[in-house]
């Protein structure tokens, strides 16, 4: 069986890929991806250790993020719509008229 | 049934005439004026039959309605004391108010003044509420109508509010009294905490369990248990107090130094000086003290102030009268003298005195104001006396009722004026000779200012009577007056009647010498031992019995009168003053019965100047406000405005400047946010890691 680090490590890699999407790049869709990459890493977390303790609450979490992700995903989409229609853009360092 | 049950429709009556008049003047014949004297007339018959019920030997001393009950405590009420002190000034407010009334219709009807119902409306609260005044049972009650008498003098002395002088007139006689007001105010609270631990009911004039008397159990028994007198020694405290009660009385009764707003209250329309700068409302500060005379007894500090600054006034405002140009200037200063007097009589012991030459100068007083006001009339609206002359045969009947009350003001025997105002100076004098110490150089230094002051008062009174009725006419107004009708003369005959008999009412000089009870005043407001209203301890009898055993005021003891007795005393202090008022007299006559008058009051020099000038009076009163209480008032604004706010602003625009700042890190841009939550995160992991000890 494979170790649960290894499983953790993968986890750690994926969420670090997602938050540097978020923090580097300036279109609204791969923001939407970089999240979802952060709430796989969350996932196989969950997946993880639920395999490591025998106890199936972990696996029943991840279900319900995956609901959740599907949810905020058509949330994003519908977000980054609107921000096309008002800025004819999808670059998210363009949406600042709200700001002081 | 009793004229009792009545009593409150005495003010109340009046009340409605005000509320016909304001709403429904418009349309009545004489605008609301057949209302008013009907109202007025009802309550004079009331008050008449209240007089009778009186006599009869009942008094009535109840609560009416009560506005705040308090729970082991005291409550406030409207309530009505009628007592024959009560029944009196019922009377004397009653009777003028419907002569004027009826004069009003010549004065102001005839003459085509405009917005009368306004004018009509305000004589009838006028009316009502210093009826309300006379008969209130308690001093907060008294204390609301007083305001409302000052409101009502307010509003009819601004009567004509067009012109210039009448609205500024009004604002001046509203702030000044109101600052006396204030002191009353503060006293009526202070009377209620003093006396709130002691009696239910601290707010009563009369009874047991009223102010008056739980403060003569305080000084006389030693019971002070619920007083609280803030540490003070319960007299002294008695004397703030009754001290603080008497700056409303001032400033209502015209007494120096707030008198500066009467004779500028002359702006107002001729009848209502009459009415309320003469006969009525200055008379209330007067008759408030009257009212509460058993508290003032106990303090013989309060009673040497009121004797002091009754006399000074007496003499200031009679001097200030010697120079006047203008027929109603000579009678305000006249007015505020008189009152003068009354304050020295009471001061001095005479209560007696001060109530009898209360309802004489009523009478005259209304009689010279209206017979000025026939003068006005006659004269077009021309005041000043030298622009008049020989108006003798045009008028015969303002002339000779003029006459008799200008000899009852002057107070030649036997006209009203004489019979009281020698009353006032005999109580003052015998009062002085007999109490010992201080208290008995005040009241003859009060006296000797008072005596100086009936020269004064015969010579300005028949200079007045010289200039305006006497002589050549001396402009083309005069030669050819306006005639006056039946409502100017009538009212002008009655009391001209009234002025020449009113002072038989209390001979106490001719009862004493003939040794007849002709002094029915005297009698009337004695009130001992079974005349049925001992309990309310208001009487005379009362009265004499504190001053003598608590303020030892009192007339000189058997054997110790000088001059060998009381009749001689009596004879020279009539004499003195009965001679002075005639040397002033002729001295008028010698200077002004001359058919081209000139004005001699040149001769004085400098000396006018100060009285033309009213001794400055308003000048530096003007001082007061714009020199000295608008610098303080200026710096404690810059306090406000640079301290107080400044501190406040100070906060708030730190909070401004650092929110500025602060709000500079909300970019709008994701990709900040994300980064903050970032390194806060691994900040947040590398604290626990250290503390943590992971490493």
């Amino acid at each position: 069986m494979i170790p649960t680090q290894y499983y953790l490590l993968l986890s750690a890699a994926v969420f670090c890929i997602g938050v540097f999407g978020v923090l580097t790049r300036r279109n609204a869709l791969i923001f939407l991806m970089s999240v979802e990459l952060i709430l796989n890493a969350a996932n196989i977390n969950l997946v993880a250790f639920s395999l490591q303790y025998g106890n199936l609450s972990g696996q029943v979490f991840s279900l319900f993020m995956m609901g959740l992700a599907a949810a905020e995903v058509a949330v994003g989409l519908g977000i980054v719509l609107v921000l096309y229609r008002n800025f004819s853009d999808v670059d998210v360092t363009e949406a600042t008229t709200m700001r002081w | 049934m009793s004229a009792f049950d009545f009593a409150p429709a005495i003010a109340l009556l009046p009340f409605v005439s005000f509320l016909v008049a304001l709403f429904g003047g418009q349309y009545l014949p004489k605008k609301g004026a057949f209302a008013g004297i009907a109202a007025t007339a009802g309550s004079l018959l009331l008050s008449a039959w209240v007089a009778v019920t009186v006599a009869g030997g009942e008094t009535y001393n109840e609560a009416l309605y009560t506005f705040t009950a308090g729970l082991d405590t005291f409550e406030l009420h409207l309530g009505i004391l009628i007592d024959p002190l009560t029944a009196l000034m019922l009377l004397i407010v009653s009777f003028i108010a419907l002569l004027v009334h009826v004069f009003s219709l010549g004065y102001m009807n005839d003459e085509g003044e405009t917005g009368l119902p306004r004018y009509y409306a305000g004589l009838g609260l006028f009316t009502a509420s210093m009826l309300g005044f006379v008969f209130a049972d308690n001093i907060l009650m008294a204390f609301m109508f007083f305001e409302l008498v000052g409101l009502c003098s307010y509003l009819l002395i601004g009567f004509h509010f067009r012109e210039e002088g009448p609205p500024s007139a009004a604002k001046k006689a509203f702030l000044v009294t109101r600052f006396g007001d204030y002191f009353f105010l503060i006293g009526v609270v202070g009377i209620f905490v003093t006396f709130a631990g002691a009696t239910q009911t601290p707010g009563l004039f009369a009874g047991e369990g009223s102010f008056p008397v739980v403060a003569e159990h305080a000084i006389v028994d030693g019971a002070t248990e619920g007083l609280n007198t803030f540490g003070f020694e319960p007299q002294t405290w008695f004397t703030i107090l009754g001290l603080l009660v008497l700056g409303g009385v001032m400033g209502k009764s015209a007494q120096f130094p707030l008198h500066t707003w009467l004779p500028d209250a002359m702006e107002g329309p001729t009848p209502v000086s009459a009415l309320i700068h003469a006969a009525t409302m200055v008379a209330a500060g007067v008759y408030l003290v009257a009212r509460m005379y058993g508290f003032y007894a106990l303090t013989p500090t309060t009673m040497a102030v009121i004797a002091l600054v009754g006399g000074f006034t007496a003499l200031f405002a009679a001097t200030m009268g010697v120079v006047k140009q203008e027929l109603k200037q000579v009678l305000a200063y006249s007015t505020i003298s008189q009152y003068g007097y009354m304050m020295l009589a009471l001061g001095s012991g005479g209560y007696i005195a001060a109530v009898f030459h209360l309802t004489t100068h009523a009478v005259f007083k209304a009689l010279l104001f209206l017979g000025a006001g026939a003068v006005i009339i006659a004269m077009h609206h021309e005041e000043n006396m030298w622009e008049m002359g020989g108006l003798k045969d045009k008028m015969p009947v303002t002339y000779w009722s003029f006459l008799a009350g200008s000899l009852a003001l002057a107070g030649i025997v036997p006209f009203a004026g004489f019979w009281s105002k020698d009353e006032v100076l005999y109580e003052a004098l015998i009062h002085g000779l007999g109490t010992d110490g201080g208290l008995g150089a005040a009241f003859l230094v009060a006296y000797a200012m008072g005596l100086l002051a009936v020269f004064f008062t015969g010579f300005y009174t028949f200079r007045m009577v010289y200039l305006t009725f006497h002589g050549e006419p001396r402009t083309e107004t005069a030669r050819k007056p306006h005639g006056v009708r039946w409502n100017v003369k009538g009212p002008l005959a009655v009391l001209g009647v009234l002025a020449t008999t009113i002072g038989f009412i209390n001979m106490a000089p001719v009862a004493k010498l003939t040794d007849t009870h002709i002094d029915f005043l005297h009698t009337w407001v004695l009130g001992d031992e079974g005349s049925g209203w001992e309990g309310l301890m208001t009487g005379l009898h009362h009265y004499e019995t504190i001053l003598h055993d608590v303020a030892h005021i009192a007339p000189p003891a058997e054997g110790a009168w000088p001059l060998g007795g009381e009749v001689p005393v009596l004879l020279a202090s009539a004499a003195v003053s009965l001679g002075l008022a005639i040397a002033g007299v002729l001295a008028a006559r010698s200077l002004y019965k001359v058919p081209e008058p000139v004005e001699h009051t040149n001769k004085l020099g400098s000396i006018k100047t100060l009285l033309m000038h009213n001794y400055y009076q308003d000048e530096y009163q003007v001082w007061l406000a714009t020199g000295f209480t608008y610098p303080i008032s200026r710096a404690a604004d810059k306090f406000d405005q640079g301290v107080i706010d400044g501190v406040v602003n100070g906060i708030s625009s730190v909070s401004l400047f650092s929110g500025a700042r602060v709000r500079k890190i909300q970019t709008g841009v994701v990709s900040n946010y994300a980064f903050f939550i970032t390194v806060a995160l691994v900040v947040l992991l590398v604290v626990f890691a250290i503390s943590g000890g992971w490493f």
